[in-house]
Order: C-alpha cells, then structure tokens, then sequence
C-alpha cells in the first residue's frame, strides 16, 4: 500500500478507463476491420451469426439462375414477420372480442401499427410463396439427391410450419373471416370421421374428433381456441420453425453446399481476374480434420478452387435478395391493407367461407370428399413427396434445371398433361356432378374413395407409372408426377380462389354472384 | 458481381422510399391532424394528438373527438371550420355517454369513412342526422306514446290556446322578456315530459288571468275546460326530447303495423319481427330494386312505397302512404333498436316495462284495437279485404255479438285461427294480457252498440239432428262460400279447430238463421234470394251437426 | 483491374480488394439507411398515442351524519371526503411516494408500504413521501358533489353545496 504503487495502480486504472470503448470493441470484433480476404474469411468464422456461412463460396452458387434466391427469400420473409410480429403482440389481446378490438386499435391509433400489420400479413402470403416456389426449385435441380435427401424432408417440414404458422395467424384477429375460416380448418381436421363414420367404427375409433378437440380445446371455437392459437402461433410454430431453419441451413454446409452439377466449374469458365486462389500459400488453418473421424466429406474430390469469398460477394447477394423481399413485402402493404371483417358471428356463416388461399386447393378438394380432400389427398402427396429423394437414386442431371431423361421437353409434356386432366376432371364434376347427384344413396364409403379428388391423383400416379417404363427412369416418373401435381395444386388453388361462389358454386368471376 | 450490389442498391433506395411515403402519410396526411391543426382557442392553437372518450361501463371507446374536437370534454369554443362546433345542448352529455352509443358508427375508427360506418364489414353505419333521434331507441327502446290524435290533438290544442305566446316548444315559440333580462316570459317546455309537469300549473295560471286586469294574461289566457287540458297534458307529457320519435311511433301504432308485425314480443305474427330491424346490417339487404344511393334510409322509404317491389313475395299491403308518413315510419324504423347496458343506465321508461310490466302504449281497449287490429279489421271493426287475400271478418258487426257470448269473443281473440291470418293473442304467443283482451272485446261491443248477446245457450252442446240432411243442405247452399269441407273460400273458415271448439251451438245456429247485415252472409230464417231459400229450424240444426263432424277429423 | 492481375497474388496480401468500391459502399449505405429509418418506425409503436383512460370523475352523496373531521370514503374510490364547518373537501389517498394507497390512522393517515405519515389535511410528517396528498376538486351538484381525481386544487380548498 505504498503512495507510489497506488498512483501508478490509480494511473493505469484511469488509462484502462480511456482505452475501455477500445477494447470493448475489440473483444467484440476480434479479427479486425475486414479489408483482406483473410480477415474477411476470420470475420466470418468469428462472427455467430454468419459463421453459418462456408468463408468462401462457389461461384456457381452465385448464379441468379441457380436457387433464384427463393430459400433467402423465405428466410428474409420469415424475420419480417418475426419481427412486424413481435411488435404486435404488444397490443394484440388474445379474447375474443377484445382480439378484434385490439386488431381495430393497431389499424387506427397505434403509431405505425396498420403499417407493421399489413407488412405481417404480406410477408406471411410472401414466406408461403416463397417456401412453395423454393420447394419446386429444389425439385427441378434435383438438388433432393444424396447427400440431401435429409434436408428435402427438414424442408417439407418448414413447409408444413409454414402453412400452420399462416393458419394459426388466420384466427386471431376474431373477424368473420378468421372464424369461419378457422371452423372450416377444424372441421377438416376432424373428417376422419368421414371414413370411420362410413366404416361404423367412429364409438370405438374417432381420431377425427381427438384432431379437432386438440386444435380448438373445444366443441366450436371459441376462446379456448384463440389461446391455444395464440400459443401455436406466437411461440410453439416459430420455435418449431427456428430449430428446424438451424438444422437446414446447417446441413446445407454439411451436405457440401448448393448443389452444382458435376462440369460446373467447366462451364463456369476461368475465374475472373480478381478471383484470387485458395492454394497459393500453406493455409492457415487445417480444413476438414472431422473428415479423418467421418471418413467422407461431400468436400472430396472437389477442391476449393473456383470460389470467391463469401464475404463480401454471398453477403452482397444475401443482402440484396433480402431487400428486394422486404421491397415487395413493404410495397403490396401500401397497396392493400390487411384484410379485417366483422366482429366473429358464429350465428351468420360467411358465404361462401374461404380458408386462405394456399388452402384454397384443398377446400375445392374437401368439397368433393372432406376425408380424402383435407387429409387422404394432402397425406398421400406429404409422403409420396417425402419419398422422392429414396425412390430416386439416379445421378443424371443433379444441379441442372430439369436436369433427366428429356428434361425441359419431358416437364412441358407433363405440365400438359397435368393441366388437361385436372381441367377435364374438374369440368366434368362441375357440369354433370358425381355420383351423389346420380346416385342419392350411393354409400359414403364409395364417395369418399372415388371422387374426383382421388381419380385426378389415380390419373396422375398411373401417368407418371407410365413415364418410369416408357424412359425406364425413376427420375422421369418422379419429374412428371410432381410436374403434374403442381399444375393440379395451382389449377385447383385458382378455381377455389375465383371461380367458387356463395355455396361453393361455380361462377366464371366474382361479379356474378347472387347479392344475397 | 457487381449485379448483386446493383441489386442491393436500388432495392435498399426502394425500400427507404416506400417508408418516406409511409411515414410521411402516417405523420403529415391524416384527416384529423389536418383538422387539428386548423383548429385554435382564444389562447392559441390547440395541441394535435389523438382524442377519445372512453366509457367503460357501455363499452365505448369513441375516437369521433379526433376530428369533431368541439365535442372533446373541456374543447368547446373552439375556432376553425364547422366540424369542430360543439354538441349542442342534450340531456345526455357527450362525455359520459360517448357518442356511438346514439348516433352509431364506428367509434374505433379515426378516418370518416370508417367512422361513419360507410364501409363493408361495418354492420353498424352511423345514424343520418336528419334521423338522429331513431337513436334514442337504442336505451329508450320503450317510449310511451298515446294515440297519435289525441297527441294531435293536444298539439293543436297548444297552439289555440297560445300558449306559444310564452312558452317555448322544440325550438318554436317563446318570447323575450322585455330587454332580455331573466331569459323567456315562460319556460321552455320542449323537456317538460321528463320533468314532469307541475300539477298546479292550471290554478297558477287561471290566479295570474284574474288578477290582470289588461295585457298578456287577461288575452291569452283564459279557462280551460277539462277534456282540452288533459288533451293538452298529453301532448305535454310527450314532450320527452325525442318529439319526432315518439310521433313516428304514435304513427306506426296508429297505422295498425302492430297487426302483423312483433316488437318487444307484442304484436301478430304476419310479418318479420321488427324487435332489432333498425340494427340490420345494410351490407346484407338486397338493393336490386332501390333506386339511388344503396343507403338503409333508401332501403327502407323504398319498401314503404313499394313492398313488394323490394322484397320479392312479401306480403305487406301497399299501404299507400304519403312521403311525410314515409319519412316518419323511416325514422322509428330506424330506431328499433336494443342496447346491452347495465341497468344503471336504462331510462325509467324501459324499466317500468321490463321490470314492472307496465305497456309503452296506452291500455284502453279503443287505442289496443287500433293498433293490433284495425289493420285488418278495419278501423271501425267493418272488414276489410286487401288483393289476394279473402276478406278479413267484420268483427263489430252487431249481428256477429248478438249471437257472440264475451267468452267466445275473448277465447277467439286469445287462441286465434292456426292456418289462417288471424294470430293467436295470449300473453304467451301475440303478446296481449287477459285484462287489455276484455278491454278489445269491451271496445268491439261499444262500436256496435250492443253490449250483451242477445241470445245464450243454455249448453254448449246440444244439437242432435242428423247429418246427412246437414251434409245435402251444406253443399246447395254454403259451400259456394265457405268451401266444400269448409276450408274457407271466400267466407270464414268453418272447420277451424278453434272455432269449433269454441263457438256454441246456438252461435252456429243463430249465425246462420240470422245472417250478418253489411256481409255477404244471409240469413236463412227468411228467403233473402233464389239462391237461399228459408231453412227449417231443423234443417239448421242438421248443417250445425254436418259441420260439427270436421271437429272429429280435425282432432 | 490488371493491375491487380501483375502483383503477387497471395491469400497474404495486405489490400488485395480494392478500396474504393463506390457501387458497395453505396449499396451497403443504402441498406443500412432503410434498415435505420425501419428501425425509427419500429421503435415508436410501443408508446402507445391514446391511452385508453376513462374519466376519473365520480358523484358521491354525503351522509347527513358525517362528522367535522371525519372521513367519507366512497366504496371502490381511493378518496377521502370530509365535511366541516367551512365546507367539503377531498383529499387523494394515493402516496406521493410510489402510489400505494393510505389507510386513516388515529390522526391522519399512513403508508402501509414505506411507513409514511400524513396529518389529517395531507401534510407529510414522516417518511420518504415526498409532497403532500393532493386535494381533488368537488364541485357541489344537486346535493351531491362532484369528485375529478384528474384535477387537484390548492390544500385548504373548500366548497359549500
């Protein structure tokens, strides 16, 4: 305790004080500015929220045409509505009534609230359009194959939470749409019923029945359902999604990044100029030590050469699709305001009651048979989509656009295909009906598994059959039914969403439906 | 790859655009800022924010201050454009009523079209001004009203006596005491029905008009005699602040609506029940036949010019109304309304009903006949017949109560006719109590002068002829009329359950030998044509018998 | 960019990107001023701009029996009314200190939260209160009075009615 070490103790203390924002910021950012590929590739590494990222990437993973940018899309689409969420749950009351209030109150006083309401609700329609469009992506460059085939199903189940997020949304804010959409939801959760009523089975066996009382926590909805909405909505979907988002992204890097095809980096040409190459010099660290312990990389055989550094060229790619997202997310939220009806009115049924639109398809389904509809047809394609990446172990084509036997030619045939079948059946159900119309005791069980919902899909599996013998390809078969279900999906989506009118009738547009 | 940064760049630059846009619309462009701040008191310009008042026990939130800010709890004498005015004086401040619970609309909303409800999914639009008292229905849903011309009465009455000279009546009348001082030379009686009239208004007056000698009081006052004042009390007592409604409702009353139409479960069941009709959404009412702008008012007017025009099917009679009775019955339509507040706030009016199951409409049996049966009975009781439909009886038709005992009268009135117009009027079911029944029935005696049957059986049952005979007679000389197993052609229905579990014999018999003077039914104790000779007593007696056997199949 | 291609092209070098990137710094600014200004929007919905508070105005009714010095407390109000030769008055009975409310003890009130002390007319005697309980307004209507607890009136404030 002598004057002199303590002066100098006190000296340094307050020299320590001067240099604390510096070295606050330094253990912050440990690498440095990122001026040079090297530090640029440590900022990377040394950073939590961009270490995601490989240091340095392909340059065919850089093509517009590659992934058009869709999974980013998703991903920017999703923490827009993460966060325009957030900050509406600062007002939003789960009660109904006071749900709706509370909904009235974000459009009219609260300070930007209409704003951030419409920029959820567009981004959630923008995630949708976006995962279902990633998915196709993903399909045509057959970039499901090995090592990915775990990553195509962690995929379709963000497409699932994706669709459940959405439709937990749906209810809350308590509005005749919300509602009568929700009731529809529900109800088809519970047609099982259908199947097991037909069968007389459904005293003993009614998992129809436990579908609904578990998503509404009641007979109708009410307030029981709001909460656990609520719940699913705010906090059990988005922690859902996060984890599988992490898993997804990680296996991306895991699975040896974007796919490319085998003579990408032939085509691709020389690097440019200011490509600099990896091995010029000993590196600085070892690479893929894990790789003694695994004992195969998706890294083999392929060197790191032909890439360029994630930083700045994936970020400024990144980036830009993120603001282009946002960019059309903030501008449709201008246009059009989120749509609020009336306060919910379980005595007057809206007409005709629509769910959301991606569900669209499904309801013009569920109109035929709401068991085969709602959850035979959609648990049919879920498996079979599922299976895809195993029942195709071809190598051809991987990375390209409607890359396989015929390609683009095979998918155009296929899409004609597709259209004149789901157009014919449709067609033919709307102009001469089905069987319950001909036949008016016709048993439940007959309608339920011959309707037009089941022979499309009957007409689509025999067609893509077809194409496996005829190509003698897995991938033709897989190409051509996936082909044709997307153009079923689009062409139902479409009719349910503008040619279906008060009691699901067929109208050529909105304007000619009956006043009342 | 410089594509990507181009993209990045003007992506960004188009982003933070559409954001300016925003918030420079959110901060700069809104209605109620502009009218904010055009606004300013003698001490300045008013701060610009949100306003609202909120009243939790209706469960108000009313917004509508943002831009009327006249009407914002301590905002008065505002200067800037007329929308900023003050309420003018109500009984029912604005600050603690909020404004929605009267004029409708919505009170969330803070831009005009919303707030005023003239949007889709905004079932309750906001009241027209000019119809702003159909408000007042929503808590006074049970107004009193007395017939609507001893109301006229009592009005013309006002004005003959002058009384106008003095007193002040809904912004009419009144004058100026000499230099202004101390206000009025009487007060103003536009509210007098809620305070209450003072019970020695008369003597105070009759003392002033003997001790003057000249002037004001020795000229425009003078005695009164008592049937004059009481109609004038009447009028008076009407004078509640909602004059117009509670004339529009003395008019629907006076015009028999009642007849067919349930309000507050009083009334037939021919037409909908008008209990909630001013609380439609208009969104959900059929415009195809209504001229001009797609507005409930319109809708409504419409209608009542032209029922059937508007509703395709209904069977509304084309009433024939003027535009001023149009606009009236708009008005009470328009008011037909039922708010959900605590009872601390119901008015006495509503509480005497529903509490103390007192009538909004006078009991007197002439009042209760006009306005529950004069639509189809006709105003004197004579019948009436409307296209398409067979004629309504002629129920004060002295030939009918001569043979028709009290009893019968009242049980047809309480059980009425199923299948037929004619509604059943228990308490249960049309809605009227025993006692306002014996009233009707009293009424109908008194207006044709014949106040007891003058015959009574003595048994119900006691006709014991044959049928067949009966069945022959029937078919020559009754069926033409009244149908061939009785179902009514033209003339009552004679197998209606009611009537025969009701009507005695000798009614039946007495009916038929004595005929209905005025109608199309003879007698048959004398020849009256070719086409109906005279019945025996026995022949009578065989029809009553014929007719008595649908009683068994029709159980 | 060839004079890049001439130098040594090495992992190593100390500026081998260019610095002067006008279309990256450009961009970067941009996205970063659109996520700023985003940010300010964000940032002001949580104040909210109405808050919805109904009017604190209340009527009471005194009973004809309340003593000089005596508190009226109507039920469900934190207000104390007295009446006294001078007049009626009301006194707020939430603390000045962090808003618990008062209770009346032998002379004046006290704090049960913080042990704060308060004479009869609201003056602070003891305790971490900082000012003195407010004296609402009354307005004397129709025999009753009326109570604003939005508005408070100088201490010694009464009114006859």
């Amino acid at each position: 305790m002598s004057s002199t070490t303590s002066k100098s103790a006190l000296g340094e203390f307050l020299g320590n004080l001067v240099r604390a924002p510096r070295a606050i910021y330094r253990a912050a950012f440990r690498t440095g500015a990122p001026t040079t590929d090297r530090s640029r590739s440590d900022f990377v590494f040394g950073n939590v929220f961009l270490h995601l990222h490989p240091v340095r990437t392909h340059r065919w993973s850089l093509r517009w045409t590659t992934t058009l940018g869709l999974g980013i899309a998703a991903t920017a689409a999703f923490l827009l509505t993460l966060v325009t969420g957030v900050l509406l749950m600062f007002y939003y009351k789960p009660f109904p009534e006071a749900a709706y209030e509370s909904i009235k109150d974000i459009h009219f006083v609260v300070p930007t609230g209409r704003f951030i309401r419409n920029i959820h609700r567009w981004a959630a329609n923008v995630m949708v359009v976006a995962v279902l469009a990633h998915m196709v992506r993903v399909f045509f460059t057959a970039s499901y194959r090995a090592p990915r085939e775990f990553n195509w199903l962690i995929g379709m189940g963000l497409l699932v939470v994706t669709l459940g997020l959405s439709f937990t949304g749906y209810l809350l804010p308590w509005d005749q749409l919300a509602y009568w959409a929700t009731t529809i939801g529900a109800n088809i959760a519970q047609s099982p019923r259908e199947l097991t009523d037909s069968l007389g089975i459904t005293e003993q066996f009614d998992p129809g029945g436990l579908q609904k009382q578990l998503l509404l926590g009641s007979d109708t909805v009410g307030a029981e359902s709001l909460i656990r909405f609520y719940l699913l909505h705010v906090m059990i979907l988005p922690l859902a999604l996060a984890a599988l988002m992490a898993v997804h992204f990680w296996r991306i890097r895991k699975d040896g990044g974007l796919n490319r095809p085998e003579d990408a980096d032939a085509r691709l040409g020389p690097a440019p100029d200011a490509t600099y190459p990896v091995f010029t010099e000993a590196p600085k660290k070892t690479y893929h030590l894990a790789a003694i312990v695994q004992g195969r990389t998706p890294a083999v055989r392929r060197g790191p050469e032909n890439t360029v550094p994630s930083m700045p060229h994936l970020f400024y790619a990144e980036l830009g699709v993120l603001m282009v997202t946002v960019l059309i997310c903030v501008g449709l939220s201008l246009l059009a305001n989120a749509p609020l009806k009336e306060l919910a009115n379980p005595s007057v049924p809206e007409n005709p009651a629509k769910a959301p639109w991606y569900f669209l398809g499904l309801q013009e389904l569920v109109s035929f048979s709401a068991f085969m509809g709602g959850v035979g047809i959609p648990a049919i394609v879920v498996v079979g989509l599922g299976l895809i990446p195993f029942l195709d172990r071809e190598g051809a084509g991987s990375g390209d656009w409607f890359g396989g036997p015929g390609g683009a030619r095979l998918v155009v045939w296929s899409a004609i295909v597709g259209l004149a079948a789901v157009l014919a059946v449709e067609a033919f159900a709307i102009q001469f009906g089905w069987i319950r119309q001909w036949f008016p005791h016709a048993p439940q069980l007959l309608i339920t598994l011959v309707n037009p919902g089941t022979v499309l899909t009957a007409m689509y599996a025999a067609y893509s059959i077809w194409l496996v013998k005829w190509h003698n390809s897995t991938r033709a078969g897989a190409l051509g039914l996936f082909t044709c279900f997307l153009c079923g999906f689009v062409v139902l989506t479409i009719i349910g969403t503008h040619f279906r009118g008060p009691n699901w009738e067929f109208y050529w547009s909105p304007a000619q439906w009956p006043t009342h | 790859m410089n594509k990507n940064k181009h993209l990045l760049l003007w992506s960004s630059l188009g982003v933070l655009a559409l954001l300016v846009a925003a918030a420079v619309e959110e901060n700069f462009l809104k209605t109620w800022r502009r009218i904010q701040a055009s606004a300013s008191t003698a001490q300045g310009p008013i701060d610009v924010h949100l306003r609202q008042i909120v009243v939790p026990d209706l469960k108000v939130t009313d917004r509508c201050v943002s831009c009327h800010v006249g009407m914002a709890p301590g905002m008065a004498d505002l200067q800037g454009g007329p929308v900023l005015a003050a309420h003018k004086p109500m009984v029912h401040d604005p600050n603690e009523f909020g404004c929605t619970v009267c004029h409708g609309g919505q009170g969330l909303a803070t831009e005009q079209a919303d707030a005023h409800g003239e949007v889709r999914f905004w079932p309750e639009p906001m009241i027209p001004t000019r119809y702003a008292s159909a408000g007042c229905g929503a808590c006074h849903s049970h107004l009193r009203v007395t017939d609507l011309g001893q109301m006229r009465e009592g009005r013309n009455l006002v004005e003959r006596y002058d009384c106008l000279a003095c007193h002040r009546i809904d912004g009419r009348g009144g004058t100026l005491r000499p230099g202004g001082a101390g206000g009025m030379e009487g007060p103003d009686l536009s509210h007098v029905g809620i305070t209450g009239l003072d019970p020695d208004w008369y003597q105070e007056h009759l003392a002033q008009y003997e001790k003057a000698e000249t002037g004001p009081w020795k000229h425009s006052f003078g005695p009164v005699d008592d049937k004059d004042r009481q109609a004038m009390e009447g009028f008076l007592k009407s004078r509640v602040g909602a004059s117009e409604l509670i004339e529009a409702k003395a008019l629907f009353h006076s015009l028999g609506c009642r007849g067919c139409h349930k309000i507050q479960g009083v009334g037939g069941d021919d037409g909908p029940d008008l209990t909630r009709f001013g609380e439609r959404d208009p969104h959900l009412l059929d415009f195809s036949h209504v001229p001009g702008e797609h507005t409930f008012v319109h809708w409504i007017a419409e209608h009542f010019r032209w029922p059937a025009k508007v509703v395709a099917g209904s069977k509304m009679p084309d009433l024939g109304l003027t535009e001023p009775q149009i606009d009236k019955l708009t008005l009470y339509m328009l008011s037909l309304r039922q708010s959900h507040f605590p009872e601390a706030y119901w008015p006495k009016d509503r509480i005497l009903v529903e509490r103390f199951r007192e009538r909004e409409f006078a009991t007197d049996g002439a009042t209760l006949f006009g306005t529950f049966c004069a639509a189809c009975h006709g105003p004197a009781g004579e019948g009436r017949r409307f296209p398409e439909s067979s004629p309504f009886p002629s129920v004060a038709n002295p030939d009918f109560l001569a043979v028709a005992s009290d009893d019968f009268l009242a049980e047809t009135i309480r059980r009425g006719r199923p299948g037929r117009r004619m509604p059943a009027w228990n308490e249960a079911e049309g809605g009227l109590r025993d006692g306002e029944i014996a009233e009707v029935v009293a009424h109908l005696r008194r207006m044709a002068g014949v106040d007891k049957p003058e015959v009574v059986s003595p048994r119900p049952r006691w006709v014991q002829a044959g049928v067949d005979p009966g069945r022959r007679l029937y078919a020559a000389h009754c069926a033409g009329c009244h149908g061939a197993q009785g179902d009514g052609v033209e003339a009552p229905a004679l197998n209606n359950p009611i009537l025969l579990s009701t009507a005695t014999d000798t009614y039946l018999l007495e009916t038929i030998r004595r005929g209905r003077r005025g109608t199309a039914m003879p007698g048959f104790a004398a020849p009256s044509s070719p086409a109906y000779p005279a019945l025996s007593p026995t022949d009578i007696e065989s029809i009553v018998a014929f007719i008595r056997t649908w009683e068994d199949s029709s159980k | 960019m060839s004079e890049t291609s001439s130098l040594v092209r090495s992992r190593l070098d100390p500026e081998p990107v260019p610095r002067r990137d006008f279309l990256g710094l450009a961009s970067m600014g941009a996205a970063g001023a659109a996520m700023l200004f985003a940010l300010v929007g964000m940032l002001r919905l949580p104040k909210a701009a109405v808050v919805a508070s109904p009017s604190k105005k209340f009527t009471v009714q005194l009973p004809d029996s309340l003593a000089p010095g005596k508190a009226h407390i109507p039920a469900g109000r934190s207000v104390a009314l007295f009446r006294d030769e001078k007049g009626v008055y009301a006194i707020s009975l939430v603390c000045t200190h962090l808003g618990c409310i008062v209770k009346e003890a032998a002379e004046g009130f006290e704090c049960p939260c913080h042990g704060s002390k308060f004479t009869a007319d609201g003056t602070v005697t003891k305790g971490p209160a900082p000012t003195a309980l407010p004296w609402l307004k009354v307005t004397p209507r129709d025999g009753e009075f009326v109570v604003d607890e939005d508005t408070t009136v100088p201490q010694g404030a009464k009114v006859t009615g």
